[in-house]
């Protein structure tokens, strides 16, 4: 650790937060087994970018306000309320269930839901249970409305464009307000686990900046602390056994790379790499001392005792769909076994579901024929959800030009399925570990208003031009010169053919926390089945997008 | 229909197309570069290529497990291997088996003949993953691994194949793992590295070579991954052959040697 301490001297950064952070994991029973590691993200107890990061959210300012406790289905930091055994909350297409696996508690003093920063937010903060742990843009556009932007989900640190902007004022929020985007900021070049930089494959430009961060002189590329700002959704923190799981698919390397896993420092053993977008911390623990750091403005040491109730919270939540407008309850009994959250917590976690022995989406023959009392509505949206569920599985498509999909063996193009990539069982999510890029992020499939003479919308994220050093090979697919919203995994690996490269979420409570994809690019689910059908020509007919869209909503 | 009709079906099809596969394998136009082909079939698509007005076919779409590694639109391929004598054309291609096929990495933007289902095109053969759910298993099994060695433990080396101009990929990890499983049960403490360049003489008695400094990179990455999976207390020598030995597949290599 001599290196890592000298390293943050040199910085001039405030102690040892993150040092006494150490010490203090490494008072836990199984520290005490982890090895230092090479790989970036893996020495220590952070990765090698929080302390740039700690330095740029010390420097923001931040002030705690109470805005008092919203409706019930908002849960606002340190309210202390009890976290029933289960619960549903309404959603647009029929209700999202939770299900406490631990059985109820007290959330007074829980490190999960108590404002532990400066800024007066909690992790609860944008884990909303109402929104299946997630957080949707209904509930951000409810909350500026009902606190007139005071509401700590809206601090300047993450939930302005740019803390350089005149905080309260929606247009310093519109990313946050119109997309549900919260800013992820990340050191460049990227660093090691060891703080060194590593050397990047590629030059970052800015090319679009509208929300002047990425160029600001104290929080952008050209700072003292040289930060990249991309916006990024909040992730669903449940069903997590599955997200994190290291069954199928995981061992010591990468399956899609070839690279070496990120390894848990607690135990040294690889991880999975599917729980962040880019994949730039192996595990709750250490998402939680980064999480603190960049969202909550946390200046403290989360105890030992803080990151095992926080890991134990988040290892017992599975959410899910559990009623449906239309299709009526989704849990019955002899209900098919996909859908909710006490299906998911009985489910296998980390298998292959993409065969003919095990669904990723299980429906069996439970909806086959109408049952007494089911009124014609009902039966007809279930046959519409089990016919999307059979389009997932089995309507072909060409594949094309999507990295870590076409490179790994598969052939570019390939014809498969949805459930090709969304493979995991019960969950949608890969298996393996990694990262793939779709076009989400990257030119010339990311969504963003075009500049035309019709159109009033003005352009909302960054835009960087990455250019391939000649030594290496070009993105097979992209060449060496890549527009890109968000770089993806390559703002943490530095490699060309990480660019726009981002964890694939898992597929549920979909219909609680709209929008979709990193970006929120994807409004609703037709819009979400939409940029599929375009990006890869799929030709869906109408009845295939509404059976699709059914099903989807239904998870 | 039954499994049988569609075979004996299959085989009067490809019959049919089977042309003069012997004369054209005595022609030897291996290896070669050219665009790749992606030709559907009532089944799985299947992979083709044309050279010098002859078609050839190198594989089918199956999953991960498979040894053939399908092509990339976009891209042109390096084909190696040799035309397997007297086979009976597939997807209006002769045969190359053994087949080892290179994605080139430079963009090709004219490689892009995508073609639909041709209904004369049916594969002799039951695929071993269709498009959709597979039945359970992978296309293609591994050979089971063998038993763990037992003490006293030797120095062993393990060779690390590649694509032409190809690094570390998602097939890596298979054949790196035996050397890291030993590295750990011998808990090794000196381990060589040495990476080699290839170079291929095509047919049209072009020799290809891989570019300078390959072998060298090719070493440090290997060296860093097995680091990387925890094997870190190793003295570790890295060293390369940069001269590009003329031959096929197996002069693209690395070789780790693992010493107790």
């Amino acid at each position: 650790m001599g290196g890592r301490q000298s390293w943050y001297w040199r910085q001039g950064i405030d102690k040892a937060v993150l040092a006494l952070s150490l010490v203090c994991l490494a008072a836990s029973a199984t520290y005490g087994a982890a090895k230092q590691s090479d790989t970036p993200g893996t020495q220590g107890e952070v990765a090698g970018h929080v302390p740039d990061q700690l330095e740029q959210a010390q420097q923001t300012p931040a002030s705690a306000t109470k805005t008092g406790d919203g409706p019930p289905r908002w849960w606002a930091p340190g309210e202390g309320r009890t976290f029933p055994e289960f619960v549903e909350y309404g959603d647009p297409t029929g209700a999202v269930g939770l299900y406490n696996q631990g059985g109820a508690f007290k959330t007074a003093g829980h490190p999960f839901f108590e404002p532990l920063g400066r800024n007066g937010r909690a992790c609860v903060s944008c884990h909303q249970p109402a929104d299946g742990m997630g957080l949707s843009l209904r509930s951000i556009d409810e909350r500026w409305k009902a606190t007139g932007g005071k509401d700590p989900i809206f601090a300047a640190i993450d939930g302005s464009n740019c803390p350089s902007l005149p905080q309260g004022d929606p247009a310093s929020h519109s990313l946050l307000l119109k997309r549900g985007l919260f800013r992820v900021f990340l050191p460049w070049p990227p660093k090691a686990a060891d703080g060194s930089p590593i050397k990047p494959e590629f030059d970052i430009e800015v090319i679009r900046d509208p929300s002047g961060c990425n160029l600001d002189p104290k929080y952008g590329l050209k700072s003292a602390n040289p930060m990249i700002s991309v916006y990024r959704r909040p992730r669903v923190v449940s069903n997590m056994q599955y997200v994190l799981h290291r069954n199928f698919g995981i061992g010591a390397f990468v399956g899609k790379t070839g690279e070496p896993a990120t390894r848990d420092p607690e135990n040294g053993q690889p991880v999975n790499m599917n729980m962040m977008a880019d994949a730039r911390q192996p595990t709750l623990k250490t998402q939680a001392v980064e999480a603190a750091i960049t969202h909550l403005q946390f200046d403290g040491v989360l105890s030992p005792d803080q990151l095992n109730r926080i890991q134990a919270f988040e290892n017992q939540m599975y959410s899910a769909q559990v009623r449906s407008n239309e299709a009526g309850s989704l849990v019955e009994a002899d209900g098919p076994s996909a859908f909710g959250p006490r299906n998911l917590a009985k489910g296998e976690k980390g298998v292959l579901g993409n065969n003919t022995t095990k669904w990723v989406f299980p429906v069996g023959d439970a909806w086959q024929k109408q049952k007494p009392g089911e009124s014609d509505a009902e039966f007809a949206m279930r046959q519409s959800i089990i016919r999307g569920q059979k389009i997932f599985h089995f309507r072909t498509f060409w594949i094309k030009d999507s990295m870590y999909l076409n490179n790994v063996g598969l052939g570019n193009p390939v014809k498969r399925t949805c459930a090709t990539c969304h493979g995991m069982h019960m969950t949608g999510m890969d298996t393996a570990n990694g990262w793939m890029d779709i076009g989400t992020t990257n030119a010339p499939w990311a969504k963003e208003a075009p500049r035309n003479p019709w159109q009033t919308e003005d352009e909302l994220m960054p835009l960087f031009k990455i250019t391939c050093h000649k030594n290496v090979a070009p993105h097979p697919y992209l060449g060496r010169v890549i527009y890109t919203q968000d770089p993806g995994r390559a703002l943490i690996s530095g490699k060309c053919n990480d660019v726009g490269a981002i964890v694939m979420q898992q597929f549920r409570g979909l219909a609680a926390r709209a929008p979709y994809f990193s970006n929120g690019s994807a409004a609703n689910v037709r819009e979400l089945i939409d940029y599929y059908d375009r990006r890869y020509n799929i030709q869906y007919s109408e009845q295939e997008k509404e059976d699709l869209e059914h099903f989807l909503e239904s998870l | 229909m039954s499994g049988t009709m569609k075979t004996t079906l299959a085989a009067a099809v490809c019959a049919a197309f089977a042309g003069n596969a012997a004369s054209a394998a005595e022609r030897s136009p291996l290896p070669f570069v050219a665009c790749p082909i992606v030709q559907d079939t009532p089944s799985v698509p299947c992979w083709i290529t044309n050279y010098q007005g002859e078609t050839y076919y190198l594989g089918i779409q199956s999953d991960v497990s498979a040894p053939f590694n399908p092509p990339s639109l976009g891209h042109k391929v390096l084909v190696e291997g040799s035309v397997k004598k007297g086979a009976p054309r597939i997807c209006g291609g002769l045969v190359v088996d053994p087949v080892t096929v290179s994605i080139m990495p430079e963009m090709s933007p004219e490689c892009d003949d995508m073609r639909q289902v041709d209904p004369r095109y049916v594969l002799p053969f039951e695929p071993p993953r269709p498009p959709g759910p597979s039945t359970g298993k992978l296309a293609f099994s591994y050979p089971a691994p063998p038993p763990p060695p037992q003490p006293p433990y030797k120095p062993m080396t393990f060779t690390v194949p590649y694509e032409f101009e190809g690094m570390v990929n998602f097939k890596t990890p298979r054949v790196l793992t035996p050397p890291l499983n030993y590295g750990r049960l011998t808990q090794a403490k000196h381990i060589e590295i040495t990476g080699y360049r290839g170079a291929t003489k095509l047919s049209d008695g072009t020799i290809l070579a891989e570019h300078d400094g390959i072998a060298h990179a090719r070493a440090e990455e290997i060296a860093s991954m097995l680091k990387g999976a925890g094997l870190d207390k190793a003295h570790y020598v890295v060293t390369a052959d940069e001269h590009p030995a003329i031959g096929g597949p197996d002069e693209r290599r690395t070789v780790i040697k693992i010493v107790p």
